[in-house]
């Protein structure tokens, strides 16, 4: 595997790696930045007592959670193009393709954990502020929505590493994002060297979430 | 002055009836002890006032002002939006379980409605919340959170963070029912000092004898009526009704046992 110390050979691959990982960070920082706060819209239309909002959203979660995201990549890339009548037909770019399916596949798993946290919160929550005066838009952005934070803040660090590793998908379209590039060199040089190096980038990048998310839990432990 | 009217209130949950026709009215400064048996209606009695529940059919008004009525056809009219609010202000309410909000500080737990909801400035929403936590005895909390405390001094803290709204009527849904008994006192004391101080209240109670030393007029509630109504002696010592009677008796009893 690594035969002997190539300097030149070495600093290539960290380019070339490199490379890969900013459009890596693209995708992951894009997706997490759309789908946050979709998911969000997407819990409170869930929770609506109204069915003609609840229950399209039910089933389009279950359907970003019940099929493999590397085929609702390959449905938003091809779908505009095969799926609409002629003249209709357009292509999407590769990239806006794998952050549009991204983002919904994301928002989707954001959603029931916002709707879990939300609904944990007890009732009397509610009605205190209601009894204060607080309008519904104020109850649920003073009140309810930081101790839901609090809640869900481990299960949604759960899906954000998940995420970092999940890129590595969009190679089904040909994005040139870290795995890609490093499984390209694999082949070229004929040897694994490069993907495992790939792997310790993933995990760097895990480790740095993994930290964050450790901040906040912290830095809202100041009251239980 | 009146602050509470209540006429031929009605409300139910599905089939349940739960609260049955139930009138009654509150002057300025007056306490009212309300007790009767489990599930007779008295927590939906307190929602229904408190906006927290619809009624079904019935009129409440607010210190002269209609917040709810019913039309001949039956049909119930709630005040429109900007009034209800304005009613919703006069109303203070304090729950069993106390629901302070956990991730504010128990200043903030009073200053946040008065600053949101009041217009108040900070400095003088905080002014207002110091001297109450000065005569809840707690002063020195200020800045500690509600998992911090006792039940007993949450209860207080949720006590002065309803009276920072300034409300013609306080109303309290068995305030000591969630503490441990040796908490029960301090709670009471706050309440008493309220009594004192001639606050119009309305008070949801299992303690018997807190009922009959601060309420000015007792209600007694079952089935979703009122029973009877009169001066904590009369209802005490001389209940007119076997009802009341039977369940004074009873409750007696078991605090005997
Ligand atoms: N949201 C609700 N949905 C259905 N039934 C309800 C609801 N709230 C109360 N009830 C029912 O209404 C009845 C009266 O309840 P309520 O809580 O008003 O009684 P209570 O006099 O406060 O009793 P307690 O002394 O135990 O607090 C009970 O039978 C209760 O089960
Ligand atoms: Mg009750």
């Amino acid at each position: 595997m690594l035969a002997i110390w190539d300097g030149a050979g070495s600093i290539r691959l960290l380019g070339l790696l490199l490379q890969g990982t900013i459009t890596t960070l693209q995708i992951f920082l894009l997706t997490l930045l759309l789908s946050l706060p979709l998911g969000l819209v997407i819990a409170l239309g869930r929770i609506s007592t109204h069915k003609w909002i609840s229950s399209p959203l039910k089933l389009f979660i279950l359907i970003m959670r019940g099929t493999p995201l590397l085929l609702q990549l390959i449905f938003v890339y091809f779908a505009p193009s095969y799926m609409l009548p002629e003249g209709l037909s357009f292509r999407i770019p590769r990239f806006t393709a794998a952050i549009i399916a991204f983002t919904l596949n994301y928002a989707a798993y954001f959603a029931e954990i916002y709707r879990g946290g939300i609904q944990s919160i007890p009732r009397g929550q509610y009605e205190a502020a209601a009894v204060l005066g607080f309008t519904k838009t104020q109850t649920f952005l003073r009140i309810i929505l930081p101790q839901v934070i609090k809640r869900i803040l481990p299960p949604i660090s759960n899906e954000v590493i998940t995420l970092v590793k999940d890129t590595a998908l969009v190679q089904i379209l040909g994005i040139s994002e870290l795995f890609r590039v490093a499984k390209n060199e694999s082949s070229r040089i004929f040897s694994t060297t490069p993907l495992f190096v790939a792997g310790l980038f993933y995990l760097f990048m895990n480790w740095i979430v993994t930290k964050t998310f450790h901040n906040a839990e912290k830095k809202l432990g100041y009251y239980k | 002055m009146q602050i509470l009217k209540v006429e031929n209130l009605f409300k139910g949950f599905d089939e349940l009836e739960v609260v049955n026709g139930v009138s009654f009215q509150i002057q300025q400064g007056e306490v009212v002890g309300v007790i009767g048996p489990s599930g007779s209606g008295k927590s939906t009695l307190l929602r229904c006032l408190t906006l927290l529940e619809k009624i079904e059919h019935g009129r409440i008004v607010v210190a002269g002002e209609t917040m709810v009525e019913t039309s001949p056809q039956g049909q119930v009219v709630y005040a429109p939006e900007e009034k209800l609010r304005k009613i919703r202000l006069r109303l203070g309410m304090v729950f069993q379980n106390f629901n302070l909000f956990p991730h504010f500080t128990v200043l903030r737990n009073i200053t946040e409605a008065p600053i949101l909801v009041g217009g108040i400035s900070p400095e003088e929403a905080e002014a207002t919340a110091l001297q109450l936590l000065k005569k809840i005895g707690l002063q020195e909390k200020a800045t500690a959170y509600p998992y911090q405390l006792s039940g007993g001094q949450c209860q207080r803290v949720a006590i002065a963070r309803a009276m920072a709204m300034k409300p013609d009527i306080l109303f309290f849904d068995e305030p000591t029912s969630a503490l441990d008994p040796e908490l029960t006192g301090e709670v009471l004391k706050v309440i008493r000092t309220l009594a004192v101080e001639r606050m119009t209240m309305m008070v949801v109670t299992h303690e018997m004898s807190f009922a009959r030393e601060v309420a000015d007029r007792v209600i007694f509630m079952d089935n979703g009526q009122i029973i009877e109504e009169g001066p904590p002696q009369q209802i005490f010592e001389n209940p007119s009704n076997e009802r009341t009677r039977s369940f004074l008796q009873n409750y007696n009893l078991s605090f005997r046992a």
